[in-house]
Protein backbone atom coordinates (compact mmCIF):
# COMPACT_ATOMS: atom_id res chain seq x y z
CA UNK A 1 0.00 0.00 0.00
CA UNK A 2 2.84 2.15 0.84
CA UNK A 3 4.46 1.92 -2.30
CA UNK A 4 1.10 2.33 -4.45
CA UNK A 5 1.00 5.39 -2.57
CA UNK A 6 4.49 6.59 -3.69
CA UNK A 7 3.71 5.48 -6.97
CA UNK A 8 0.62 7.48 -7.61
CA UNK A 9 2.38 10.41 -6.14
CA UNK A 10 4.76 10.45 -8.44
CA UNK A 11 2.60 10.03 -11.26
CA UNK A 12 0.23 13.16 -10.01
CA UNK A 13 3.89 15.23 -9.44
CA UNK A 14 4.96 14.53 -13.32
CA UNK A 15 1.17 14.82 -14.46
CA UNK A 16 0.82 18.70 -12.65
CA UNK A 17 4.80 19.67 -12.78
CA UNK A 18 4.72 22.46 -9.91
CA UNK A 19 3.14 20.94 -7.01
CA UNK A 20 5.89 19.54 -4.19
CA UNK A 21 5.18 16.56 -2.07
CA UNK A 22 5.08 17.03 1.67
CA UNK A 23 8.57 17.11 3.14
CA UNK A 24 8.05 14.23 5.13
CA UNK A 25 7.61 11.78 2.70
CA UNK A 26 11.18 13.06 1.36
CA UNK A 27 12.72 12.81 4.77
CA UNK A 28 12.51 9.02 5.48
CA UNK A 29 12.37 5.60 3.65
CA UNK A 30 9.31 4.10 3.86
CA UNK A 31 8.95 2.32 7.20
CA UNK A 32 7.55 -1.25 5.95
CA UNK A 33 10.94 -1.16 4.05
CA UNK A 34 12.68 -0.84 6.77
CA UNK A 35 10.88 -3.28 8.64
CA UNK A 36 10.94 -6.05 6.13
CA UNK A 37 14.72 -5.69 6.59
CA UNK A 38 15.07 -5.36 10.28
CA UNK A 39 12.72 -8.52 10.00
CA UNK A 40 15.13 -10.47 7.57
CA UNK A 41 18.26 -10.24 10.41
CA UNK A 42 15.49 -12.03 13.30
CA UNK A 43 13.97 -15.26 14.02
CA UNK A 44 10.85 -16.05 12.17
CA UNK A 45 8.68 -15.52 14.97
CA UNK A 46 10.60 -12.05 16.25
CA UNK A 47 8.66 -9.14 16.66
CA UNK A 48 9.70 -5.54 16.45
CA UNK A 49 8.52 -2.58 18.69
CA UNK A 50 7.29 0.40 16.52
CA UNK A 51 9.55 3.21 18.19
CA UNK A 52 12.32 0.53 17.54
CA UNK A 53 11.36 0.61 13.87
CA UNK A 54 11.29 4.67 13.83
CA UNK A 55 14.51 5.03 15.25
CA UNK A 56 15.91 2.85 12.77
CA UNK A 57 14.00 4.61 9.95
CA UNK A 58 15.46 8.09 11.25
CA UNK A 59 18.91 6.56 11.75
CA UNK A 60 19.11 4.96 8.52
CA UNK A 61 17.65 8.08 6.68
CA UNK A 62 20.21 10.46 8.17
CA UNK A 63 23.19 8.22 7.02
CA UNK A 64 21.75 8.22 3.29
CA UNK A 65 21.71 11.73 3.69
CA UNK A 66 25.22 12.28 5.00
CA UNK A 67 26.50 10.61 2.60
CA UNK A 68 24.30 11.90 -0.49
CA UNK A 69 25.54 15.55 0.48
CA UNK A 70 28.92 14.91 0.86
CA UNK A 71 28.80 13.23 -3.01
CA UNK A 72 26.34 15.84 -4.14
CA UNK A 73 28.65 18.68 -2.88
CA UNK A 74 31.52 16.94 -4.79
CA UNK A 75 29.56 17.19 -8.18
CA UNK A 76 28.49 20.57 -7.26
CA UNK A 77 32.26 21.33 -6.99
CA UNK A 78 33.27 19.67 -10.78
CA UNK A 79 30.30 21.51 -11.70
CA UNK A 80 28.56 18.19 -12.27
CA UNK A 81 25.14 17.01 -12.47
CA UNK A 82 24.81 13.11 -12.41
CA UNK A 83 25.83 11.41 -9.02
CA UNK A 84 27.70 8.07 -9.96
CA UNK A 85 28.80 5.48 -7.91
CA UNK A 86 32.66 6.68 -7.73
CA UNK A 87 31.36 9.97 -6.37
CA UNK A 88 29.61 7.48 -3.51
CA UNK A 89 32.40 5.27 -2.91
CA UNK A 90 34.71 8.66 -2.39
CA UNK A 91 32.08 9.99 -0.20
CA UNK A 92 32.69 7.00 1.77
CA UNK A 93 35.95 7.09 2.11
CA UNK A 94 36.13 11.17 2.94
CA UNK A 95 34.12 10.59 5.67
CA UNK A 96 35.71 7.76 7.28
CA UNK A 97 33.71 4.75 6.20
CA UNK A 98 36.60 3.54 4.45
CA UNK A 99 35.29 -0.74 4.86
CA UNK A 100 32.37 -0.04 3.34
CA UNK A 101 34.44 0.96 0.12
CA UNK A 102 35.53 -2.73 -0.21
CA UNK A 103 31.85 -4.18 -0.25
CA UNK A 104 29.90 -1.58 -2.34
CA UNK A 105 32.61 -2.34 -5.48
CA UNK A 106 30.56 -4.92 -6.42
CA UNK A 107 27.40 -2.67 -6.61
CA UNK A 108 28.55 0.15 -7.92
CA UNK B 1 69.61 51.85 30.07
CA UNK B 2 67.25 50.12 32.77
CA UNK B 3 64.23 52.82 31.34
CA UNK B 4 65.67 51.32 27.62
CA UNK B 5 64.91 47.67 28.60
CA UNK B 6 61.29 48.88 30.52
CA UNK B 7 60.46 50.34 27.42
CA UNK B 8 61.20 47.35 24.89
CA UNK B 9 59.03 44.72 27.32
CA UNK B 10 56.45 47.27 27.62
CA UNK B 11 56.53 47.38 23.25
CA UNK B 12 56.59 43.69 23.34
CA UNK B 13 53.83 43.06 25.81
CA UNK B 14 51.21 45.87 24.34
CA UNK B 15 51.86 45.57 20.44
CA UNK B 16 50.00 42.71 18.75
CA UNK B 17 52.00 39.24 17.36
CA UNK B 18 52.17 40.64 13.78
CA UNK B 19 53.37 43.96 14.68
CA UNK B 20 55.78 42.96 16.86
CA UNK B 21 57.04 40.92 14.30
CA UNK B 22 57.15 43.96 12.24
CA UNK B 23 59.30 46.14 14.79
CA UNK B 24 61.81 43.24 15.44
CA UNK B 25 62.65 42.99 11.78
CA UNK B 26 63.02 46.98 11.46
CA UNK B 27 65.39 46.81 14.99
CA UNK B 28 67.53 44.25 12.57
CA UNK B 29 67.53 46.93 9.57
CA UNK B 30 68.61 49.45 12.16
CA UNK B 31 71.31 47.12 13.34
CA UNK B 32 72.80 46.63 10.23
CA UNK B 33 72.98 50.04 10.03
CA UNK B 34 75.04 50.42 12.98
CA UNK B 35 77.34 47.53 12.08
CA UNK B 36 78.47 49.12 9.01
CA UNK B 37 79.17 52.83 10.48
CA UNK B 38 80.96 50.99 13.92
CA UNK B 39 84.03 52.69 14.20
CA UNK B 40 86.90 51.40 16.08
CA UNK B 41 86.73 53.52 19.74
CA UNK B 42 83.56 51.47 19.84
CA UNK B 43 84.31 48.31 19.49
CA UNK B 44 84.69 47.83 23.64
CA UNK B 45 82.29 44.44 24.27
CA UNK B 46 78.47 45.32 25.42
CA UNK B 47 79.15 43.94 28.80
CA UNK B 48 81.52 46.51 30.01
CA UNK B 49 79.20 49.09 29.64
CA UNK B 50 76.14 47.50 31.69
CA UNK B 51 79.49 46.35 34.41
CA UNK B 52 79.85 50.46 34.39
CA UNK B 53 76.23 50.92 35.68
CA UNK B 54 74.71 51.07 39.22
CA UNK B 55 74.06 48.51 41.12
CA UNK B 56 70.16 48.27 40.94
CA UNK B 57 69.97 47.46 36.85
CA UNK B 58 72.41 44.93 37.91
CA UNK B 59 69.73 43.02 40.01
CA UNK B 60 66.98 44.15 37.59
CA UNK B 61 69.20 42.20 34.92
CA UNK B 62 69.09 39.37 37.03
CA UNK B 63 65.90 39.17 38.26
CA UNK B 64 64.66 39.15 34.05
CA UNK B 65 66.85 35.96 33.78
CA UNK B 66 64.66 33.30 34.56
CA UNK B 67 61.65 34.66 32.58
CA UNK B 68 64.09 34.54 29.65
CA UNK B 69 64.52 30.69 30.41
CA UNK B 70 60.62 29.90 30.07
CA UNK B 71 59.47 31.58 27.66
CA UNK B 72 61.34 31.59 24.56
CA UNK B 73 59.61 35.12 23.22
CA UNK B 74 62.02 36.51 26.55
CA UNK B 75 65.35 35.49 24.64
CA UNK B 76 64.42 37.13 21.93
CA UNK B 77 63.33 40.43 23.66
CA UNK B 78 67.19 39.87 25.36
CA UNK B 79 68.41 39.66 21.41
CA UNK B 80 66.81 43.10 21.20
CA UNK B 81 68.28 44.44 24.23
CA UNK B 82 71.84 43.57 22.58
CA UNK B 83 71.14 45.40 19.36
CA UNK B 84 69.86 48.41 21.06
CA UNK B 85 72.98 48.31 23.52
CA UNK B 86 75.29 48.25 20.40
CA UNK B 87 73.63 51.25 19.30
CA UNK B 88 74.15 52.71 22.40
CA UNK B 89 78.06 52.00 22.08
CA UNK B 90 78.00 53.63 18.93
CA UNK B 91 76.25 56.98 20.14
CA UNK B 92 79.11 57.24 22.81
CA UNK B 93 81.38 56.63 20.19
CA UNK B 94 80.62 59.21 18.25
CA UNK B 95 80.01 61.86 21.39
CA UNK B 96 76.42 62.92 20.61
CA UNK B 97 75.12 65.22 23.01
CA UNK B 98 70.95 66.09 23.59
CA UNK B 99 69.09 67.92 25.55
CA UNK B 100 65.99 66.83 27.20
CA UNK B 101 63.47 68.61 25.86
CA UNK B 102 63.31 66.21 22.79
CA UNK B 103 61.68 63.80 25.28
CA UNK B 104 58.33 63.91 23.65
CA UNK B 105 59.55 63.43 19.87
CA UNK B 106 60.85 60.06 21.89
CA UNK B 107 57.06 58.58 20.74
CA UNK B 108 57.86 58.34 16.68
CA UNK B 109 59.56 55.58 15.67
CA UNK B 110 61.42 56.81 12.87
CA UNK B 111 65.57 56.22 13.02
CA UNK B 112 66.67 59.69 14.59
CA UNK B 113 63.85 59.34 17.12
CA UNK B 114 65.47 55.74 18.17
CA UNK B 115 68.72 57.29 18.57
CA UNK B 116 67.36 60.12 20.20
CA UNK B 117 65.67 58.47 22.42
CA UNK B 118 68.41 56.24 23.57
CA UNK B 119 70.96 59.07 24.42
CA UNK B 120 68.08 60.72 26.65
CA UNK B 121 67.80 57.14 28.60
CA UNK B 122 71.44 56.75 28.84
CA UNK B 123 71.54 60.29 30.20
CA UNK B 124 68.75 59.57 32.52
CA UNK B 125 70.18 56.85 34.03
CA UNK B 126 72.91 58.71 35.68
CA UNK B 127 70.92 60.66 37.65
CA UNK B 128 69.31 59.15 41.29
CA UNK B 129 66.09 60.29 41.17
CA UNK B 130 65.30 58.89 37.67
CA UNK B 131 66.70 55.39 38.82
CA UNK B 132 64.14 55.26 41.77
CA UNK B 133 61.25 56.16 39.30
CA UNK B 134 62.22 53.45 37.40
CA UNK B 135 62.72 50.90 40.26
CA UNK B 136 59.20 51.72 40.87
CA UNK B 137 58.15 50.66 37.17
CA UNK B 138 59.56 48.07 37.46
CA UNK B 139 56.91 46.47 39.41
CA UNK B 140 54.06 46.06 36.95
CA UNK B 141 56.45 45.33 34.12
CA UNK B 142 56.51 41.75 36.14
CA UNK B 143 53.19 41.57 37.29
CA UNK B 144 51.82 42.19 33.44
CA UNK B 145 53.81 39.43 32.23
CA UNK B 146 51.66 36.35 34.01
CA UNK B 147 48.29 37.03 32.08
CA UNK B 148 50.81 37.02 28.97
CA UNK B 149 51.68 33.01 30.29
CA UNK B 150 48.01 32.30 30.99
CA UNK B 151 47.17 33.23 27.61
CA UNK B 152 49.84 31.23 25.92
CA UNK B 153 49.10 28.00 28.33
CA UNK B 154 45.15 28.76 27.38
CA UNK B 155 45.86 28.37 23.75
CA UNK B 156 48.53 25.25 24.24
CA UNK B 157 45.67 23.07 25.33
CA UNK B 158 42.92 24.18 22.98
CA UNK B 159 44.93 22.45 20.73
CA UNK B 160 45.29 19.19 22.56
CA UNK B 161 41.69 17.72 21.12
CA UNK B 162 43.05 17.98 17.64
CA UNK B 163 45.93 15.70 18.57
CA UNK B 164 43.65 12.66 19.35
CA UNK B 165 41.73 13.27 15.90
CA UNK B 166 38.22 14.06 17.45
CA UNK B 167 36.96 17.81 17.15
CA UNK B 168 34.31 19.27 19.19
CA UNK B 169 31.17 19.76 18.26
CA UNK B 170 29.55 23.20 18.84
CA UNK B 171 26.45 22.82 21.69
CA UNK B 172 23.27 22.79 20.93
CA UNK B 173 20.60 23.63 23.06
CA UNK B 174 18.64 20.95 22.75
CA UNK B 175 21.14 18.87 23.96
CA UNK B 176 21.89 18.78 27.69
CA UNK B 177 24.85 16.51 27.49
CA UNK B 178 28.47 18.13 27.42
CA UNK B 179 30.70 18.79 24.10
CA UNK B 180 30.55 16.09 22.10
CA UNK B 181 33.58 15.28 20.01
CA UNK B 182 33.55 13.64 16.47
CA UNK B 183 35.64 12.18 13.91
CA UNK B 184 37.57 15.02 12.13
CA UNK B 185 36.65 13.92 9.04
CA UNK B 186 32.70 14.33 9.45
CA UNK B 187 32.76 17.47 11.19
CA UNK B 188 31.87 19.64 7.95
CA UNK B 189 29.04 16.98 6.84
CA UNK B 190 27.86 16.98 10.04
CA UNK B 191 27.68 20.93 10.41
CA UNK B 192 26.19 21.08 6.44
CA UNK B 193 23.79 17.90 7.24
CA UNK B 194 22.51 20.48 10.59
CA UNK B 195 21.93 23.56 8.60
CA UNK B 196 20.25 21.47 5.75
CA UNK B 197 17.87 19.31 8.35
CA UNK B 198 16.94 22.93 9.89
CA UNK B 199 16.13 24.49 6.82
CA UNK B 200 13.90 21.33 5.87
CA UNK B 201 12.11 21.58 9.43
CA UNK B 202 11.15 25.37 8.27
CA UNK B 203 10.06 24.03 4.63
CA UNK B 204 7.45 21.36 6.27
CA UNK B 205 5.71 23.88 8.43
CA UNK B 206 5.28 25.95 5.61
CA UNK B 207 3.71 23.21 3.03
CA UNK B 208 2.18 21.42 6.05
CA UNK B 209 0.14 25.16 6.16
CA UNK B 210 -0.45 25.07 2.88
CA UNK B 211 -1.34 21.99 2.11
CA UNK B 212 -3.68 20.32 4.46
CA UNK B 213 -3.88 16.66 2.00
CA UNK B 214 -1.18 14.44 0.42
CA UNK B 215 -2.48 14.27 -3.22
CA UNK B 216 -4.79 16.44 -5.04
CA UNK B 217 -7.11 14.03 -7.32
CA UNK B 218 -8.07 12.27 -3.91
CA UNK B 219 -9.12 15.87 -2.50
CA UNK B 220 -11.20 16.93 -5.56
CA UNK B 221 -12.67 13.02 -5.12
CA UNK B 222 -13.86 13.96 -1.68
CA UNK B 223 -14.72 17.30 -1.94
CA UNK B 224 -17.27 16.28 -4.78
CA UNK B 225 -19.21 13.74 -2.31
CA UNK B 226 -22.18 14.58 -0.92
CA UNK B 227 -22.03 14.87 2.83
CA UNK B 228 -25.00 14.17 5.92
CA UNK B 229 -25.50 16.21 9.09
CA UNK B 230 -22.48 15.67 10.44
CA UNK B 231 -20.39 15.65 7.52
CA UNK B 232 -19.97 12.16 6.53
CA UNK B 233 -20.58 10.41 3.27
CA UNK B 234 -23.74 9.78 2.67
CA UNK B 235 -24.40 6.75 0.53
CA UNK B 236 -21.75 4.42 1.23
CA UNK B 237 -23.40 1.18 0.01
CA UNK B 238 -24.92 2.75 -2.89
CA UNK B 239 -21.76 4.26 -4.22
CA UNK B 240 -20.19 0.90 -3.24
CA UNK B 241 -22.51 -1.00 -5.87
CA UNK B 242 -22.97 1.77 -8.33
CA UNK B 243 -19.59 3.17 -8.54
CA UNK B 244 -17.10 0.94 -10.98
CA UNK B 245 -14.07 3.27 -9.58
CA UNK B 246 -14.99 1.66 -6.48
CA UNK B 247 -15.02 -1.90 -7.26
CA UNK B 248 -11.63 -1.58 -8.91
CA UNK B 249 -10.22 -0.36 -5.94
CA UNK B 250 -12.03 -3.27 -4.14
CA UNK B 251 -10.24 -5.39 -6.91
CA UNK B 252 -6.90 -3.96 -6.43
CA UNK B 253 -7.13 -4.35 -2.71
CA UNK B 254 -7.73 -8.31 -2.60
CA UNK B 255 -5.28 -9.02 -5.73
CA UNK B 256 -2.66 -7.41 -3.05
CA UNK B 257 -3.60 -9.53 -0.26
CA UNK B 258 -3.61 -12.42 -2.22
CA UNK B 259 0.03 -12.10 -3.44
CA UNK B 260 1.13 -11.51 -0.07
CA UNK B 261 -1.41 -14.46 1.10
CA UNK B 262 1.22 -16.45 -1.23
CA UNK B 263 4.19 -15.37 0.28
CA UNK B 264 5.68 -15.73 3.66
CA UNK B 265 3.25 -14.69 6.57
CA UNK B 266 5.46 -12.19 7.95
CA UNK B 267 5.84 -10.34 5.23
CA UNK B 268 1.93 -10.34 4.87
CA UNK B 269 2.39 -8.44 8.65
CA UNK B 270 4.60 -6.22 7.08
CA UNK B 271 2.79 -5.23 4.61
CA UNK B 272 -0.51 -4.98 6.78
CA UNK B 273 1.99 -2.40 9.03
CA UNK B 274 2.71 -0.53 5.93
CA UNK B 275 -1.01 -0.13 5.74
CA UNK B 276 -1.39 1.40 9.15
CA UNK B 277 1.14 3.25 8.79
CA UNK B 278 0.16 4.96 5.34
CA UNK B 279 -3.60 5.29 6.66
CA UNK B 280 -1.90 7.38 9.84
CA UNK B 281 0.04 9.36 8.01
CA UNK B 282 -2.80 10.28 5.91
CA UNK B 283 -4.57 11.00 9.40
CA UNK B 284 -2.18 13.06 10.24
CA UNK B 285 -1.71 15.47 7.14
CA UNK B 286 -5.53 15.98 6.40
CA UNK B 287 -7.39 15.83 9.91
CA UNK B 288 -10.89 17.20 8.33
CA UNK B 289 -11.53 16.93 4.87
CA UNK B 290 -10.66 13.23 4.37
CA UNK B 291 -10.84 12.16 7.87
CA UNK B 292 -14.16 9.77 7.05
CA UNK B 293 -13.01 8.75 3.70
CA UNK B 294 -9.69 6.95 5.55
CA UNK B 295 -11.96 5.63 8.26
CA UNK B 296 -13.86 3.95 5.31
CA UNK B 297 -10.53 2.34 4.10
CA UNK B 298 -8.90 1.37 6.96
CA UNK B 299 -11.69 -0.82 7.87
CA UNK B 300 -12.28 -2.14 4.44
CA UNK B 301 -8.63 -3.26 4.80
CA UNK B 302 -9.54 -4.68 8.21
CA UNK B 303 -12.19 -6.63 6.73
CA UNK B 304 -10.70 -8.23 3.67
CA UNK B 305 -7.55 -9.66 6.17
CA UNK B 306 -10.84 -10.95 8.73
CA UNK B 307 -12.09 -12.55 5.61
CA UNK B 308 -8.90 -14.04 4.47
CA UNK B 309 -7.03 -14.92 7.87
CA UNK B 310 -9.29 -15.30 10.07
CA UNK B 311 -8.24 -12.11 12.44
CA UNK B 312 -10.84 -10.88 15.17
CA UNK B 313 -11.35 -7.48 14.80
CA UNK B 314 -13.09 -5.81 17.19
CA UNK B 315 -16.25 -3.35 16.55
CA UNK B 316 -15.73 0.00 18.64
CA UNK B 317 -18.55 2.70 17.53
CA UNK B 318 -22.10 2.63 15.65
CA UNK B 319 -19.24 3.73 12.31
CA UNK B 320 -17.63 0.33 12.71
CA UNK B 321 -21.49 -1.44 12.98
CA UNK B 322 -22.82 0.63 9.36
CA UNK B 323 -18.91 -0.95 7.96
CA UNK B 324 -20.01 -4.56 9.22
CA UNK B 325 -23.18 -4.06 7.49
CA UNK B 326 -20.92 -3.46 4.33
CA UNK B 327 -18.92 -6.08 5.09
CA UNK B 328 -22.07 -8.77 4.39
CA UNK B 329 -22.05 -7.07 0.50
CA UNK B 330 -18.77 -7.38 0.23
CA UNK B 331 -18.36 -11.37 -0.39
CA UNK B 332 -20.22 -11.80 -3.67
CA UNK B 333 -17.89 -8.52 -5.16
CA UNK B 334 -14.80 -10.90 -3.62
CA UNK B 335 -15.89 -14.15 -4.80
CA UNK B 336 -15.99 -12.14 -8.70
CA UNK B 337 -12.86 -10.04 -8.20
CA UNK B 338 -11.32 -13.62 -7.56
CA UNK B 339 -12.15 -14.96 -10.68
CA UNK B 340 -11.09 -12.18 -12.33
CA UNK B 341 -7.51 -12.14 -10.82
CA UNK B 342 -6.73 -15.87 -11.42
CA UNK B 343 -8.16 -14.91 -15.31
CA UNK B 344 -5.26 -11.95 -15.14
CA UNK B 345 -2.45 -14.59 -13.62
CA UNK B 346 -3.46 -17.38 -16.47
Amino acid sequence: MADSDNDSGGAHNSGKGGKVLPRELDRFLPIANVSRIMKKALLANAKILKYAKETVQECVSEFISFIIDEASDKCQREKRKVINGDDLLWAMTTLGFEDYVEPLKGYL
Amino acid sequence: MLLLLLQFLQLSFILPMAMQTVYLKKHEGNAHNFVGTLSSAASAPWWSAFGSQSVHQGESCGQMKPFALELPNCIDQLAATKLSARGAEQVLGEGHTTQFTIFPDGCKMSDDAQKLQTTISLQSSLTDPHSRFEIGFSQPMLCAKYPYTDQFYGLFSAYAPQISGRIMLPLNMSSDDGPIYVNAKQYHGIIRRRQSRAKAVLDHKLTKRCKPYMHESRHLHAMRRPRGSGGRFLNTRSSINGNGKLGNEVHKTVGEQLQSSDSQSSEFLQSEVGTLNSSKETNGSSPNISGSEVTSMYSRGGLDSFSLNHLGSAVHSFANMIDGGRGMIIPPKWVAAAGNCYNLKV
